[in-house]
C-alpha cells in the first residue's frame, strides 16, 4: 500500500474514533441510561463467581431470571429464608421486575411468623423500603404503588395516610384497573377524609357508566354496580354517624346520631408472665358484638423509631434482609370475646425473633376505631367520636383521632423468670384492672348477641358500663 | 468489489462447513427450544422468564460463534499456506481482509437469522404469540445483537493479524465482557459520591477508546414491556452508526498491519 493511501487511512481511522466518541459520549450513553439502563447498584455480593461474571457482562435479565426460577423452587419446598437474598438480587440486577418486587414485599412482610403465626413485624420497614424502591424504578406503572399501598392499608393497618399518599400515586398511572381504584375510597373512609372518599366513588360511577357506553359487557356492568353499592352503603354511615349533621354544625339533632353518647369501653389490663417468654394476658372491653380486635405490642423500651401503637415503619430506605435480630418487637391482636380477652401468648418457640436482649421492656395496648369493622365504626365513627374510656382515651398519640392508649412495663428478669422472679409470677396491669367475674366465665362460649337475645329494653346491643 | 465479493462467499461456506460452529448453534438453539419448560411462575412471570432466557441465550450463543468463528479466520490461511493462492492472483491485501470479515458477517447473519426464526416459532408455538405486535419488538435484540457481533468480529479480525488464536480468543472475549459492562460501570462510578474526580475521568477515557459493547443490550423492555422508551428509532440508527464507524477503525487498523506483515 502507498504511503499517500497509509496516511489516508489513518486520519479516516482517527475521524472515525473523533466520531464513534462524540457519538457515544453525547447520545448513546445518556439515552442507553434512560431507556435500558437496569441498576443503580453494582451487584457484587450473593452471586456465585459463574453469575456474577454472566451478570457483570450484559446478561443482568437472564441471571436474574435464572435466579427468580430458582426461587420458585424455594418456595415450592417452604425454604423462605432461601428466597429472600434471591429477591435482593433479582431486583437489584433487573429493577424492571415488577412482580419480584411485588412478589417480594408480600414474603418479606408476610411470610416470617412465629410458630403461633405472628408475623415478624421487624421484617416490614424492608418491605416497604422494596416498595418504594420498585415504585422508584418502574414510575411507569400504578402496580408497585398500589403493593406499597396495600402494606399500609392491610398489613400495617394503621398510619392510612400513608396508603392514600401511596394510593393517590397509583390513581394517576394510566394501567390502574377500575376496580383497584375502588379501595382508594376505602382508605379515604380510614383515614377520615371522608368528604374525599365520596367524591372519589362518584368520580368512579361517572367512568363506570362512560366505560359501560362504550362497552356494556360483564365487567364494566360490575363495576358499575359495585360502586353504586359503595355509595349506598357510604351515604347511608354517612347519615347515620352524624357526618353530614356534624358538618353543617347541628349539634343537637332530633334524632340522635348513632354514634352519641360516646360509649364508654371500659378498658383495662393485666400481663402475668406465667413461664419464661410465656404471657397470660387478660383484659376488659365493653363492646358485646364480636369483631374487637385490640393492638397488643411488646417491645424493647429502646427500640428504633417507635411511635405508640407501632413504628415509623417507613424511617429508612434501606432494604435489609437482616432484620435487627438483637431487638425484640412483638405485635399481636388480642380477640375480644364476651367484654374480654384472654390470651397465652408463648415466644418461648421462637428466641431468634424474641432475643429478649434489653434490661427493660414495654407492653402497649393500642385500640384505633378507623380499624374496626363497619358494624363496630357505625357506634364508634370513623374517628372514634362515638368512643371513650375514662382512663385510656388518648387524642395524642394520632392527632384529630380519638383511641384507646395504654402501657405497661416489663423488665428482662421478670420476663424470662429469672433471678428474683424464678419462682414467682410478675404480674403487671393498669391501675383500673378488677379480676371480676368475666374471667371465671366459660371462655369458649361467645354469646352474639341479635334481635332475639334476651336483654333489658333499655340495653343497646354495645353494652354499657359496669 | 468482486474479489471481495468472492472471497466474502467462500468464507461463508466455510464457515457453514465448520464443526464447531454448528455445535455451538445446535447447543444455544437447543436452549431456545427447552426454554419453554420452565412454565412454573405466574402468567406474566413466565413470559419475562421466557423471554429473558431465550433472548440471553442468543446473545451468548452469537457473541461465542463471532469470536471462534474470527480468531482462526487469517492465521489458518497463513498457517495453511492457502493465503498464497490468493494473494497470488490480483487480490490486495485489503481485499482479502475486507472479504473474510463481510464473508463472517454474513455467516453470522445467517445464524442469528436462524436463532431468530427458531425463537418465534418457539413463541408462535409453545407461547401461542400469533400477532405481530407481540413478535415484532422480540426481534429488536437479534438486530442489535448482529450488529453487536459485527463489531466483535471486526475486533476479533483485527487482533488476529498480530498474535495467536488462542490469544485472540481471550483477547476478545475479555473486550467483550469488559465491553458489555461499560455503561452500567459507568453509571454506578459516576453516580458514586465517593468517586473521585481523576477515577471518573480515567472512566471516561477507557469509555471512549475501548469498544462499547453494552450500547447493543436493549433486551430489558423486551424483557419487562410496558417500560416507557424514548427516541428509540434514533437510538436504534445511533448505535448502528456506532457499530459501523467502531468496525471502521478496527477494519482499518487491521488493514494497516496486515499490509506490512509478513505471511
Amino acid at each position: 500500500m502507498k504511503k499517500q493511501k497509509r496516511t489516508g487511512l489513518i486520519a479516516a481511522a482517527a475521524v472515525m474514533f473523533a466520531a464513534q466518541g462524540a457519538l457515544s459520549q453525547g447520545f448513546l450513553l445518556p439515552l442507553w441510561q434512560r431507556n435500558y439502563g437496569t441498576a443503580q447498584q453494582t451487584v457484587t455480593s450473593g452471586l456465585a463467581p459463574d453469575q456474577l461474571l454472566f451478570a457483570l457482562a450484559g446478561f443482568r435479565e437472564l441471571v436474574a431470571q435464572l435466579m427468580w426460577v430458582r426461587a420458585d423452587s424455594f418456595f415450592d419446598t417452604g425454604n423462605y429464608d432461601a428466597v429472600l437474598p434471591i429477591i435482593r438480587i433479582v431486583t437489584l440486577l433487573d429493577p424492571k421486575q415488577i412482580d419480584v418486587y411485588a412478589t417480594g414485599m408480600w414474603h418479606i412482610a408476610y411470610n416470617f411468623t412465629d410458630e403461633e403465626s405472628r408475623s415478624d413485624r421487624r421484617y416490614i420497614p424492608s418491605a416497604l423500603a422494596l416498595g418504594a424502591e420498585g415504585a422508584r424504578q418502574n414510575p411507569q406503572t400504578y402496580e408497585l404503588f398500589f403493593e406499597t399501598g396495600w402494606l399500609w392499608y392491610h398489613r400495617i393497618d394503621d398510619n392510612y395516610e400513608n396508603a392514600v399518599r401511596w394510593w393517590e400515586e397509583a390513581q394517576k398511572r394510566k394501567d390502574i384497573l377500575p376496580a383497584r381504584q375502588n379501595i382508594l375510597g376505602m382508605a379515604y373512609q380510614r383515614n377520615g377524609q371522608i368528604q374525599e372518599g365520596l367524591d372519589l366513588y362518584f368520580a368512579q360511577l361517572r367512568r363506570a357508566e362512560e366505560a359501560m357506553r362504550k362497552q356494556n359487557d360483564f365487567g364494566a356492568s360490575q363495576q358499575r354496580d359495585t360502586v353504586e353499592n359503595n355509595i349506598d352503603t357510604m351515604l347511608v354511615r354517612m347519615g347515620q354517624r352524624g357526618w353530614f349533621g356534624r358538618q353543617q354544625g347541628l349539634t343537637n339533632p332530633p334524632v340522635p346520631y348513632d354514634t352519641d353518647p360516646p360509649f364508654n369501653v371500659g378498658f383495662s389490663a393485666q400481663v402475668a408472665v406465667i413461664d419464661a417468654r410465656i404471657l397470660r394476658v387478660r383484659a376488659t372491653w365493653n363492646v358485646r358484638p364480636v369483631g374487637t380486635r385490640i393492638r397488643m405490642i411488646l417491645r424493647d423500651a429502646d427500640y428504633p423509631n417507635v411511635q405508640p401503637g407501632g413504628l415509623k415503619w417507613d424511617a429508612s430506605d434501606a432494604v435489609s434482609l437482616d432484620p435487627p435480630r438483637d431487638r425484640t418487637f412483638m405485635q399481636d391482636q388480642l380477640f375480644v370475646r364476651n367484654r374480654r380477652v384472654e390470651r397465652r401468648i408463648d415466644m418461648s418457640r421462637d428466641p431468634t425473633m424474641y432475643p429478649f436482649i434489653s434490661d427493660k421492656y414495654v407492653i402497649e395496648f393500642y385500640y384505633n376505631p378507623r380499624s374496626a369493622p363497619p358494624h363496630i365504626q357505625d357506634k364508634f365513627g370513623w374517628n372514634g367520636e362515638g368512643m371513650t374510656d375514662p382512663n385510656f382515651l388518648n387524642t395524642e398519640v394520632r392527632p384529630g383521632q380519638r383511641v384507646v392508649f395504654a402501657s405497661l412495663e416489663l423488665t428482662r428478669e421478670q420476663l424470662l423468670r429469672l433471678g428474683e422472679w424464678r419462682n414467682k409470677t410478675p404480674i403487671v396491669q393498669t391501675e383500673n384492672f378488677r379480676g371480676d367475674e368475666r374471667f371465671r366465665r366459660d371462655m369458649e362460649t361467645i354469646q352474639i348477641p341479635g334481635l332475639r337475645t334476651e336483654r333489658p329494653a333499655n340495653e343497646s346491643p354495645i353494652a354499657p358500663v359496669r | 468489489m468482486r474479489a471481495i465479493f468472492s472471497i466474502a462467499k467462500t468464507t461463508v461456506g466455510e464457515a457453514v462447513r465448520r464443526k464447531v460452529l454448528l455445535v455451538i448453534l445446535l447447543i444455544g438453539l437447543l436452549f431456545v427450544v427447552i426454554a419453554p419448560s420452565l412454565t412454573v411462575l405466574t402468567a406474566r412471570q413466565e413470559r419475562s422468564t421466557l423471554v429473558g432466557l431465550t433472548l440471553g441465550v442468543l446473545m451468548l450463543t452469537s457473541a461465542l460463534i463471532a469470536i471462534v468463528l474470527t480468531v482462526y479466520m487469517i492465521p489458518n490461511e497463513i498457517e495453511r499456506r492457502t493465503i498464497y493462492t490468493i494473494l497470488c492472483k490480483p487480490v490486495q491485501r485489503y481485499q482479502f481482509l475486507l472479504g473474510k470479515y463481510f464473508g463472517a458477517v454474513a455467516a453470522l447473519g445467517m445464524m442469528i437469522g436462524f436463532m431468530s426464526l427458531v425463537m418465534v416459532i418457539t413463541f408462535v408455538v409453545f407461547q401461542r404469540e400469533q400477532r405481530i405486535s407481540e413478535i415484532a419488538p422480540l426481534l429488536k435484540v437479534p438486530l442489535m445483537t448482529f450488529f453487536q457481533t459485527a463489531l466483535l468480529a471486526a475486533m476479533a479480525i483485527m487482533f488476529s493479524t498480530f498474535v495467536t488464536p488462542l490469544v485472540n480468543f481471550f483477547l476478545s472475549a475479555g473486550l467483550y465482557f469488559v465491553g458489555t459492562l461499560f455503561n452500567p460501570l459507568f453509571q454506578t462510578m459516576v453516580e458514586n459520591p465517593a468517586s473521585s474526580p481523576a477515577t471518573k475521568a480515567l472512566g471516561r477515557v477507557f469509555h471512549i477508546v475501548l469498544p462499547n459493547f453494552a450500547n447493543f443490550n436493549v433486551q430489558n423492555p423486551v424483557i419487562n414491556p410496558g417500560q416507557e422508551i424514548v427516541n428509540e428509532g434514533l437510538y436504534f440508527a445511533g448505535t448502528i452508526g456506532y457499530a459501523f464507524l467502531y468496525s471502521g477503525i478496527m477494519l482499518g487498523i487491521a488493514v494497516l498491519i496486515f499490509d506490512r506483515r509478513e505471511v
